[in-house]
């Protein structure tokens, strides 16, 4: 029986044309490239617009792809751009503000009431210290950690060489600790 | 830095956390915009430049699409002009629910009227099937949300000896519409389970679309797909009448399509 295609193969028959290919591509890599579209456009309408156009242009760039190599970077690059861009042509980003969802989680080791209500504002304290940075910070703190993106793709979303995501990262996150810090003397 | 360790394991912790919007579903929209020629790079002659080179690669194609389900966009059929694209895929997308409301809003028609209101504001004669008598219900339909020069649907709610379409709860449904030769307003997406076959009706070539439900959608003025019209459609036949392209979709066997189709004047 054929297993699940690679990503790596989905792409090679993609490039021939095979579009039941790129759909599998498109289904694989939505939730990614919408989310992090955005993160990047603080807008879900903006966001769908930018992956959707994403997409669009990633197929007809395929032949631009190198086999072998990474599909994920590659493909967060352009739709990245296109949320940057959408961005740029308003003017201005909107608001990105993140929220702990309010649910409880199947297989969660049944805390009792209080504990997940301490654990749920513990989140939220933080998310809201998140969504406080500035938009370098947070894109880079979000981007790496809430989006489990690697610093290939990291850079990829944002625009920047791998090696300044690490410098980037670093700083960010001294300026969180800090806020973290003060709003725990608070 | 043991601080900035616990810091990023809360973050990570936050990570499953975090009430994203609902990712869209963007296969279906993708695939409709590559196969769409307004927004695709392709760059495509007049259709009297090619007309037999499109001729024969169009018989081919739909040869190829009717014998190997391979994936692939099946035609854009200039000679054969139904305003349509074509695209076969081995797995049809599961279209979104339907909006809720009247028909016309239901199925993306645009807005009632009457054949005679109807009439007044489209350039060509609308066709009407004796063997149906007239229509139970008339939509029209202008850009932004039809195509430039517009279309007519002619809704039939049930006749004798037609079955009501579990897909649009009539029993017939006709649509006309009117355009350059390279303009596209209808797309259609086909699986495996749905065969397509040309066909002559009074000297007018088309296509008989039956089997498996198929996916289909309108395009608007600009060429875009509008996705709040997708659907599954039932057979359906599709013809070109000196520039009209007429689809009758309904629970139709292809003997009461073509009788239909024949008696349209």
């Amino acid at each position: 029986m054929e297993g699940r295609p690679t990503d790596g193969e989905l792409f090679t028959r993609a490039q021939r044309g095979n579009q039941a290919a790129y759909e599998e591509v498109v289904q694989r890599y939505q939730q990614m490239a919408f989310r992090t579209a955005y993160v990047i456009t603080g807008s879900a309408a903006d966001a769908e617009d930018a992956a959707q156009e994403g997409f669009v242009k990633a197929y007809r760039a395929l032949a631009t792809f190198r086999s072998g190599a990474e599909p994920r970077p590659w493909l967060l690059r352009i739709v990245a751009n296109e949320a940057h861009n959408r961005v740029r042509s308003a003017g201005r980003r909107h608001q990105l503000e993140l929220r702990v969802a309010e649910r409880f989680r199947p297989g969660d080791a049944a805390p009792s009431p209080e504990a997940a209500a301490v654990a749920a504002e513990d989140s939220k304290r933080l998310l809201g210290f998140v969504n406080e940075l500035s938009d370098e910070d947070r894109l880079v703190i979000t981007s790496r950690y809430l989006l489990e993106l690697n610093g290939e793709e990291t850079a990829a979303a944002l625009g920047i060489p791998e090696g300044t995501v690490k410098s980037r990262l670093s700083r960010a996150l001294a300026r969180l600790r800090v806020r973290v810090e003060e709003g725990a003397g608070a | 830095m043991p601080e900035a360790t616990q810091l990023e394991q809360r973050l990570a912790f936050l990570r499953d956390e975090i009430d994203w919007p609902v990712t869209p579903a963007l296969a279906v929209r993708v695939l409709a915009r590559i196969a769409a020629p307004t927004t695709s790079a392709i760059v495509r002659r007049p259709w009297f430049q090619s007309r037999w080179a499109l001729a024969a690669a169009a018989v081919l194609v739909v040869f190829a699409a009717l014998v190997v389900y391979t994936p692939t966009r099946v035609a854009i059929a200039d000679w054969i002009n139904v305003h349509t694209i074509f695209t076969r895929v081995n797995q049809l997308p599961t279209p979104s629910p339907q909006p809720s409301g009247p028909l016309g809003k239901r199925l993306g028609l645009g807005n009632p009227t009457t054949l005679a209101q109807a009439q007044t504001k489209l350039s060509w004669h609308i066709l009407v099937p004796a063997s149906l008598g007239q229509p139970d219900e008339v939509y029209l339909q202008f850009p932004p949300d039809g195509p430039p020069q517009g279309e007519v649907t002619l809704v039939y709610k049930s006749r004798p000896g037609l079955k009501t379409s579990g897909q649009t709860g009539v029993a017939v449904l006709i649509t006309e519409a009117n355009g350059k030769v390279d303009a596209q307003m209808f797309g259609k997406m086909l699986g495996n389970g749905t065969t397509m076959e040309v066909v002559t009706v009074n000297g007018h070539q088309g296509y008989w679309i039956s089997g498996q439900p198929h996916v289909f959608f309108f395009i608007d003025a600009n060429g875009n797909f509008r996705d709040e019209t997708l659907r599954l459609a039932t057979n359906t036949l599709l013809i070109d009448d000196n520039g009209t392209v007429i689809r009758i979709e309904g629970d139709l066997t292809k003997a009461q399509a073509l009788e239909i189709a024949s008696s349209l004047s």
